[in-house]
């Protein structure tokens, strides 16, 4: 019988949104390649929408690139959109897809992270930020997606293999109960 | 036995999501986030969200004090693979002492000639004596579209957006935004960066600006002036928000294509924001240290030099002069307009 840990997964959740919110503030900025820096909001919303998919993700990836836009100088509310539809794609799927599935999930994490990438740097771009689209592309979202999915391989490899195992990992607790989700 | 009676994936449980797919919460976001991305935009930083994302940077300072705290032995760390042919701290000492020496050089030969040139008008020590506020950088940028750094004072110590900031060795930037315990500097390398200066010992005015490669190039120099490889760029303090007169890089390189109008500087600058702790923001700049008619004059002398070069050997490039050249008394650096 399975039987799922509702407060486990809340629970994970916000250690893993906590973790997050940590790594961009005091990580990001003090890792860079080129002008990109990872997005560490990015990250938290794919974790979300990979292993819970619904609402929960759409809204987690919204609140997160809040957050994300908080802590920047860019105009507020757009890391939010590219985040909440981001989140929603990634989410369409079926639920736990991070799941023994590191391949998949990293595959398809890259596609986000390039695409969200590219549509938050193109509209900077249209906002007047920049004036060529060489740079956007070369010295913005290349180094930015490439640092993000790099951030993001020890998550997916967390929730692909270790979790799923009874890892305590971000829960605290052994995962025996629900071996699977969030 | 599954709990849940909703199948969905491999392994449906009791937590799950009751079925929704998300699409309300999707449009409800999107909207909200389009909103948001529309008053931001019209706004800025005076506006309501302006005031949040203060607050915000206030409640996350501690955690960027964590950030550098974590990261500066690992910066250490990359001077000692920049540098392993040298003794660490001979090195570290020899830099900090060339830092200073080549601060001191540049101030003393701009008072030099400033005395010169304007027959005892300045005073050296107005001329250097900035009223100024201590403050510790805390922390880089956050997102890959800006070049700033996060200083640990903000509106409750004095500060307010607009004022330069510098470090020992020369300019970096210049406050753009302002929380009550902490403030954003847009640095010099930034692409949105743009301040007046001018070639120390030639007097040639341009504007120095960013780009997102990170290079700085002096630019709206006329190739009629003198400009060598190793020329200091001081201030010019045009525009009133940055002294007169501070050191703020040497130039690399300078190429003077046949027909161009402008030269192509490039600058390295002085001071490196990560590799320094402690920056002055300059509160207040005395009367000495703004730019004088003169020095007004002068480039308005070197203005209308340019144009009339630019209709007298380039037909082709008017166009480009009238969209480019500018009125000296109407380049300001940023936040001054």
């Amino acid at each position: 019988m399975q039987v799922a840990d509702r407060n486990r997964e809340a629970r994970t959740t916000v250690v893993l949104a906590v973790a997050c919110l940590v790594l961009q503030l005091a990580l990001a900025p003090n890792l860079a390649l080129g002008n990109g820096r990872a997005n560490f909001a990015l990250v938290f919303a794919a974790c979300v929408a990979l292993t819970k998919g619904g609402q929960r993700a759409v809204i987690s990836g919204f609140v997160a690139g809040l957050v994300f836009d908080l802590s920047t100088t860019g105009p507020v509310g757009l890391m939010a959109f590219c985040l909440t539809v981001a989140s929603y794609l990634m989410g369409l799927g079926a639920r736990d897809r991070m799941t023994g599935d590191l391949a998949s999930s990293a595959t398809t994490f890259a596609v986000a992270a390039l695409g969200v990438s590219l549509v938050y740097h193109l509209a900077m771009l249209l906002v007047g930020q920049a004036d060529s689209l060489i740079d956007v592309i070369v010295f913005r979202t290349a180094p930015t997606a490439l640092l993000t999915f790099v951030a993001f391989l020890p998550f997916a490899y967390y929730f692909s293999r270790v979790r799923p195992s009874g890892g305590s990992g971000l829960g605290g607790r052994s995962g025996r109960l629900s071996g699977k989700g969030l | 036995m599954p709990l849940s009676t909703r199948r969905r994936g491999a392994a449906p449980t009791i937590g799950s999501n009751k079925g929704s797919s998300g699409v309300r919460a999707l449009v409800v976001c999107a909207v909200l986030s389009v909103a948001l991305f529309t008053l931001s935009c019209q706004t800025g930083e005076t506006g309501p969200l302006g005031a949040v994302r203060g607050a915000f940077q206030t409640v996350t300072t501690p955690v960027r004090y964590l950030g550098a705290t974590i990261t500066a032995p690992l910066q250490g760390l990359g001077n000692v693979f920049a540098n392993l042919t040298a003794d660490q701290e001979t090195l570290s000492e020899l830099r900090d002492e060339n830092e200073r020496l080549r601060t001191e050089n540049a101030q003393l030969t701009e008072s030099a000639q400033s005395a010169t040139r304007l027959q005892e008008l300045l005073d050296l020590q107005d001329t250097y004596s900035l009223q100024s506020s201590a403050a510790r950088i805390i922390s880089g940028s956050t997102d890959s579209w800006s070049s700033t750094v996060t200083l640990d004072k903000g509106t409750s110590s004095g500060l307010t957006a607009g004022m330069p900031v510098m470090s020992a060795a020369g300019v970096i930037g210049q406050i753009v935004s302002c929380g009550p315990t902490s403030s954003t500097v847009r640095l010099l390398s930034d692409e949105s960066s743009s301040i007046s200066c001018m070639v120390q010992s030639s007097r040639a005015q341009g504007m120095l600006t960013g780009s997102a490669s990170g290079e700085v190039r002096l630019t709206l120099v006329s190739s009629s002036q003198e400009v060598a490889v190793g020329d200091v760029v001081v201030t010019s303090g045009l525009g009133g928000v940055f002294p007169k007169g501070l050191p703020v890089g040497e130039v690399t390189s300078v190429e003077s294509n046949p027909g161009d109008v402008y030269l192509d500087i490039v600058v390295e600058l002085y001071a490196h924001p990560e590799t320094s702790e402690e920056v002055l923001v300059i509160t207040s700049l005395t009367e000495g240290q703004q730019a004088t008619a003169e020095d007004i004059a002068e480039a308005d002398a070197q203005e209308r030099s340019e144009s009339q070069s630019g209709a007298d050997g380039t037909e082709g490039t008017d166009g480009e002069q009238d969209g480019e050249g500018t009125d000296a008394s109407q380049t300001t650096d940023e936040g001054q307009e």
